[in-house]
């Protein structure tokens, strides 16, 4: 039954860590300063989540809080591809930023009915953090959505990579249904992600950026306006190259985006796994 | 003739404990320390972590630590690092918050948030300088993640907003 646990602290941990680490990429290149700090900040809340679902996975396993972000082998993680993606430009980096709090946000809300005390103790704490994250993220959705043409069509296209990734986040867990079964997770995943689309697909109209999703759910296909105030974009995936909708990650399946990121992320570790800091 | 050590005087060393990125304040005015427990010349402080990912929850462990094995009559010292309840900004102390605005940090007003959804910038921020409520939201975020920064249009200082959550 522990494996089902390892399992969503592990995979929740490797969201937080990985998407972490990119949102670390804009400390000293983002447009402006504000964004240089809100970046790093926001960097510095994930990892720090992330550091914190890894304790609950060291008392389990045995092993380190270090070990665990920085001592496994890429297919030993288990974040979603959509937090391995490179940030791109300013749109995919906020286009993203946005659907993964809001997906983030969803799921703490489920996990704050968890029976896992310390799960359902962590969740309700970084649920209450998270609102800066969601209001950082809304803040330049709305700015870049009511702005000139050319930002609406980067943040369509955004969009419509981002979001089939997103489903990613959604993929069950290793052994979700023992983790059902014992009460740790309330709500499946894929349940889960059903509320999410929705709420999203709504959220964009709101933006004034009206999708039309494809049957599974996953590929919006944005519509053009008649004013000619947005530019038709269709599903095309060409950055989804680990599956078609950047599946995979919960069963350690990655892109190669992450062995970029892995090899830096884990240099100074693996120089001295020993080393005590 | 041994000296047993009481609840009170942890409370007390615990008091002389600062908040490694704000020094004017303990760990008591911010309201971190949920509880203390003293039997057999052990103590326990369970202790609330303001933000997970606080860089400096480390450095506070470390010097409660040392303040409460300070305490004479206190031979072992646990304390546990814990999300129940959550902190909340509503935990700082009146004193805790005057302490803040001496400072020059505005400290979060009211007793909330106590909803998730209640969580945000305050609709009016209190120049802790001056205290003017002309006053704008120039960043979200700041030096650290607990703070977002304002300008004051009436003293034209900037300054920080200690956020609410």
């Amino acid at each position: 039954m522990t494996e089902a646990l390892v399992a969503i602290v592990t995979s929740l941990g490797d969201d937080e860590l990985i998407l972490g680490h990119r949102h670390a990429e804009w400390t000293g290149f983002a447009p402006h300063i504000e964004e240089d700090v809100a970046f790093s900040s926001i960097a510095q809340d994930e990892i720090g989540h992330a550091a914190a679902y890894y304790s609950i996975a060291s008392s389990l396993t045995g092993l380190t809080r270090d070990a665990l972000a920085l001592g496994r082998s890429q297919g030993e993680y288990r974040h979603a591809v959509l937090c391995e993606r490179p940030n791109s430009d300013w749109a995919y980096t906020i286009t993203r930023q946005w659907l993964y709090d809001r997906a983030d946000s969803l799921r703490l809300t489920a996990l704050e009915d968890s029976a896992h005390d310390a799960l359902r103790h962590l969740a309700t704490k970084i649920r209450r953090e998270e609102r800066y994250h969601l209001i950082h993220a809304d803040m330049w959705m709305e700015r870049i959505a009511h702005g000139p043409i050319e930002g609406r069509t980067k943040l369509t296209r955004a969009a419509t990579t981002a979001l089939s990734a997103t489903a990613g986040l959604f993929e069950p867990f290793e052994r979700e249904a023992d983790a059902i079964g014992e009460g740790w997770l309330t709500v499946p995943s894929e349940e889960l992600g059903r509320r999410f689309l929705s709420e999203a697909v709504d959220a964009l109209d709101g933006l004034g950026l009206p999708a039309e999703v494809t049957p599974d759910g996953w590929r919006a296909e944005f519509v053009a306006s008649s004013s000619g105030d947005l530019i038709a974009t269709a599903p095309s995936d060409p950055g989804e190259t680990s599956t078609p909708a950047g599946l995979g990650g919960r069963s350690g399946r990655h892109s190669p985006d992450f062995s970029e990121l892995w090899a830096d992320m884990t240099r100074t570790y693996r120089a001295d796994p020993e080393a005590t800091w | 003739m041994v000296t047993q050590a009481t609840a009170d005087v942890v409370w007390a060393a615990l008091e002389t404990v600062a908040d490694p990125e704000i020094p004017a304040v303990s760990v008591v005015d911010m309201g971190m320390i949920l509880s203390v427990a003293v039997g057999d010349e052990k103590a326990q402080v369970i202790v609330l972590p303001t933000f997970t990912g606080c860089p400096a929850i480390g450095v506070i462990e470390q010097d409660v630590r040392s303040a409460v094995s300070a305490v004479e009559g206190v031979e072992e010292v646990e304390i546990r690092m814990s999300f129940d309840p959550p902190w909340t900004s509503g935990r700082i102390t009146p004193e805790g918050r005057r302490k803040l605005k001496d400072f020059g940090l505005a400290p979060p007003t009211g007793e909330g948030p106590v909803l998730v959804t209640e969580i945000g910038l305050p609709s009016e921020a209190i120049c802790p300088f001056c205290g003017s409520k002309d006053t704008t939201n120039q960043s979200l975020f700041g030096p650290t993640p607990c703070r977002a920064i304002y300008h004051c249009s009436s003293c034209k200082n900037p300054f920080e907003q200690f956020k609410a959550v």
